[in-house]
């Protein structure tokens, strides 16, 4: 695929905004569609969260029993395990992402990127924007099974509308964070080897179970722990009325972490570049 | 792979040896195997572990408020279990690398029966399904869980564990039998995983709802999970040993016939 040289218009100059936009949305298109074009690699990001969340409502739907976890947390335990799924899928998703990136350094696609007249910004932003716009996809998916699940969402449309939004913050964040890996590394190896690291940060927040019935140290690591505040927020949109905790949790945290891990993979990529 | 020891043992000392001979020197180099590379063998002995504290950690309300003392007591049979399973598949792996790399052939034009191209992996499964399990044991005496069983509580923990871990290891060979590829190794898992979590793994039959209540009632998991976790939560009894037992001699019978049928389809 050459994108610099099959659209003439894209090399008239590539160090301005719009050749960056341009060649961002080149590379986007191709980072959704290759994603799209592998179900074998983007399936199990859609069936676990849903078989996890699947599971949790019929294991534990008794804790609806209780009149805090009603009044406080959801008002079913299928509420509250929409937003873990959707974290979960995220993260799945991202992980796979950044995998894509390090398979284009292994194949040598990327320095063939280097070699075209492109923007070298594009290369990272295209591949963060295209793992965004599959995570909106797959946060509306999800929301849409777990309404026909019987789930509800609180705050309507809006809430709707924050979730996916918070989806596609959070795998910018993560995809951000893994991209600069997968450059600094060149290896899908190093980059599928983080996953257990984020498994065992997903597992040790109150993505699958509320922080209030949790105790001892486990309790204090999953207070600590930021996915904890980020799901939160994510289920303040579908159990709660709206109101600004929810966006400063779920929106501005992950765009703080977004902020740095961009710096951080363009880093990776300008050591690589000054490398070569 | 021609001048390894093990392999010209096996080629020069067949005519002569008898099947357990041969069986042991499999399990042998299966066992050096995980001493060469550990690094495919310590994920199957860290995640039982991480989840075992993880279950206990966030889930622990879930099964302690239904009137189990201590969250372990729970999770300890289950991530056993888990552990025992997915170190034998372990064993399917170098199958499919000695098929890449034609050692097994080699095997195959050796003078041996058949069976004992099976039961050398299963053997190998036995012994690399024990650490795991001894592993998860461990952690859980450290925590606190609780064996009012007595010793009979780690025997039928013991028996629940190889049982399954016997299972998963026929099951994937009979399937990397028939596809020779990894992808039979990682169907194999995902099987364990859906089986192992569509029963009673997080909380009791009585604590379900709806779809997975009717799917954990004729889960065969379910009775092996109560025969390994009975010991935990009360005394070891026939009745709550019985089906479980039932379940793994069946299970083991199907999967070793699988595992059988497969060999025979490979040579074809």
């Amino acid at each position: 695929m050459n994108i610099a040289f099959t659209d003439p218009h894209l090399m008239k100059s590539p160090r301005s905004l719009r050749s960056l936009f341009q060649h961002s949305f080149v590379l986007t298109k191709r980072s959704v569609l290759g994603r799209l074009r592998q179900p074998a690699i983007i399936a199990p990001s859609f069936i676990f969260p849903l078989f996890f969340a699947a599971l949790g409502s019929a294991s534990f739907h008794k804790l609806a029993e209780d009149p805090y976890f009603t009044k406080n947390i959801a008002a079913s335990f299928l509420n509250y395990a929409i937003a873990g799924a959707v974290l979960q899928g995220v993260l799945f998703a991202s992980t796979s992402a950044a995998a894509d990136l390090a398979i284009d350094i292994e194949q040598g696609f990327f320095e063939r990127l280097l070699a075209s007249p492109i923007s070298r910004t594009s290369i990272v932003l295209g591949r963060l924007a295209g793992s965004m716009v599959v995570a909106m996809f797959q946060v509306t998916i999800f929301l849409m099974i777990f309404i026909a699940a019987g789930a509800r969402i609180k705050s309507g449309p809006f809430g709707f509308l924050g979730l996916v939004i918070g989806g596609a913050l959070l795998s910018l964040a993560m995809s951000a964070i893994m991209a600069g890996l997968a450059i600094k590394s060149g290896s899908s190896e190093v980059v599928q080897s983080t996953f257990p690291l984020l498994f065992v940060l997903m597992f040790l927040s109150s993505a699958f179970f509320p922080r209030h019935y949790m105790s001892g140290w486990y309790r204090t690591v999953a207070d600590w722990n930021p996915i904890s505040h980020i799901v939160e927020g994510f289920q303040g949109f579908i159990n709660q009325e709206l109101d600004f905790s929810q966006f400063a949790k779920a929106w501005l945290l992950p765009l703080a972490v977004a902020i740095v891990s961009i710096f951080f993979a363009l880093r990776s990529l300008s050591k690589r570049l000054a490398a070569s | 792979m021609s001048s390894s020891p093990i392999s010209s043992s096996i080629e020069t000392g067949l005519h002569a040896a008898q099947p357990m001979d041969v069986i042991k020197v499999l399990v042998q180099r299966s066992m050096m195997r995980v001493r060469r590379m550990p690094s495919a063998f310590i994920p199957s002995l860290i995640m039982p572990v991480f989840q075992l504290i993880a279950f206990s950690g966030a889930f622990g309300f879930a099964v302690t408020s239904l009137g189990i003392k201590n969250a372990l007591d729970w999770y300890v049979p289950l991530n056993a279990i888990q552990g025992a399973s997915f170190g034998a598949v372990g064993v399917s792996f170098g199958l499919i690398n000695d098929m890449q790399t034609g050692f097994f052939d080699r095997i195959l034009l050796a003078p041996t029966r058949r069976w004992v191209m099976v039961a050398a992996p299963l053997a190998a499964a036995i012994v690399r399904c024990i650490v795991p399990v001894a592993f998860v044991i461990i952690v859980g005496f450290l925590g606190g869980m609780n064996t009012p069983g007595g010793l009979l509580t780690l025997v039928c923990l013991a028996i629940s564990a190889i049982g399954i871990g016997l299972v998963s290891c026929a099951f994937a060979l009979g399937l990397t039998f028939r596809l020779q590829n990894l992808g039979a190794a990682t169907l194999t898992q995902f099987g364990i995983f859906f089986t192992i979590f569509l029963s009673t793994s997080q909380v009791p039959i009585s604590a379900m709802t709806g779809w997975l209540r009717s799917v954990a009632r004729i889960n065969p998991m379910t009775n092996v999970l109560r025969l390994a976790r009975q010991g935990f939560l009360g005394d070891v009894t026939w009745e709550g040993s019985w089906g479980g037992l039932l379940a793994i001699a069946v299970l083991v019978l199907l999967s070793c016939w699988y595992a059988m049928t497969g060999i025979k389809k490979f040579d074809q």
